[in-house]
């Protein structure tokens, strides 16, 4: 009995020893598998976080990318603006350019004068000589665009750069349209010099008058004019 | 009966609670020292079936067995030769027989004691 008591002794004695070394040594197997795997963790998160400073590195690359095109922009935007203002003064010209031009419609004060047919026609005389020509008609334009004026019309039709008036018979044509006597022809620019001018002594309207035409000259105040159709 | 097993569980205990770390360099020596503990608690066993069991010769046998194990590691870790792989060898091999052995007797207990009976039985 005491023999086998003393068995069971020893026995323990190694079991005890056994499970100690074994429950050690699963413990640090454990603990090395934990390592390795804070190991392989350490390399994830290094390799992540060498992305990011990647990214950041890019980030910031592509910030300042950003910010020298919006200093291009800002420049732009500046040049951009002085060219308006020109643009703007530009387009001012260019439109009273057209006004002259006959592009667009224009109004303001003039003068007029009236061309007529003379009713009293001596018999003996030739009647040639009492009639309104396209020479007359033209001379009063020619006189008025030397004196400044901005837009005529006769008898409403506006006269541009390339108008033409001739004489067709009784009649005088301009631009193709055809009008009968009397011809109003009306001038926009400054009133007092277009009217000094044609009353100049042996000036135009002294010609005319001569050659036996009744004229008649005035101011008005608001001369409207169509732009070129077509 | 109970007393090697609740010494075990003491043991397991004990170890799980210590929580001693041993550097990764002589992880190797631990294993073996558990290698050559396996291999003399069979033979142990392996004797107590075929009778030869004595007390003496066990515990010598388990402390000798696992200092042996750990001194030829360390002679081949400076020798650079890797020797505790011999250690395994002799091990692993005697492991088997031991359990080949244990088997046979294991085997040969219950035949016995079937046979026994039957015997026990025929006479009654």
């Amino acid at each position: 009995m005491m023999k086998l008591k003393g068995k069971h002794t020893i026995l323990s004695l190694v079991l005890f020893t056994f499970g100690f070394l074994i429950a050690v040594s699963y413990q640090h197997t454990k603990a090395l598998l934990g390592e390795q795997a804070s190991d392989q963790e350490w390399e994830k998160a290094f390799y992540y976080r060498q992305q990011l400073i990647q990214f950041e590195d890019n980030n910031y690359r592509l910030q300042q990318e950003l910010d020298s095109i919006r200093q291009d922009i800002l420049q732009l935007e500046a040049e951009i603006a002085n060219q308006v203002d020109t643009i703007g003064s530009a387009v001012e010209k260019k439109t009273s350019l057209q006004a002259l031009t006959g592009e667009l419609p224009i109004q303001g004060p003039g003068i007029y004068i009236t061309l007529k047919d003379n009713n009293f026609v001596p018999s003996e005389e030739n009647i040639n000589d009492y009639i309104v020509h396209d020479r007359h008609v033209q001379l009063v334009i020619n006189e008025l665009y030397s004196a400044g004026a901005e837009a005529i019309a006769i008898n409403g039709q506006r006269i541009f750069s390339d108008s033409h008036v001739v004489c067709i018979g009784p009649v005088i044509s301009i631009d193709g349209t055809q009008y009968p006597a009397p011809f109003v022809i009306e001038a926009i620019g400054n009133q007092e010099i277009m009217k000094e001018s044609l009353e100049l002594s042996n000036g135009v309207v002294d010609l005319l008058v001569n050659e036996h035409i009744e004229v008649e000259l005035g101011k008005r105040q608001v001369i409207k004019m169509g732009a070129r159709i077509g | 009966m109970w007393l090697p097993i609740l010494f075990l569980m003491i043991g397991i205990a004990l170890g799980f609670l210590t929580n001693i770390t041993i550097p990764e360099y002589y992880s190797s020596y631990l294993s073996i020292a558990i290698l050559a503990a396996i291999d003399t608690l069979l033979g142990g066993i392996k004797a107590h079936f075929t009778h030869v069991f004595e007390d003496r010769i066990f515990i010598s046998g388990f402390f000798f067995n696992i200092t042996l194990a750990v001194i030829l590691t360390f002679i081949g870790d400076q020798l650079g030769v890797d020797l505790y792989l011999a250690a395994i060898l002799a091990f692993g091999l005697r492991m088997f027989q031991n359990i080949a052995v244990i088997r046979r007797s294991i085997l040969a207990l219950y035949h016995e004691k079937r046979k026994k009976r039957r015997v026990i039985k025929g006479k009654s």
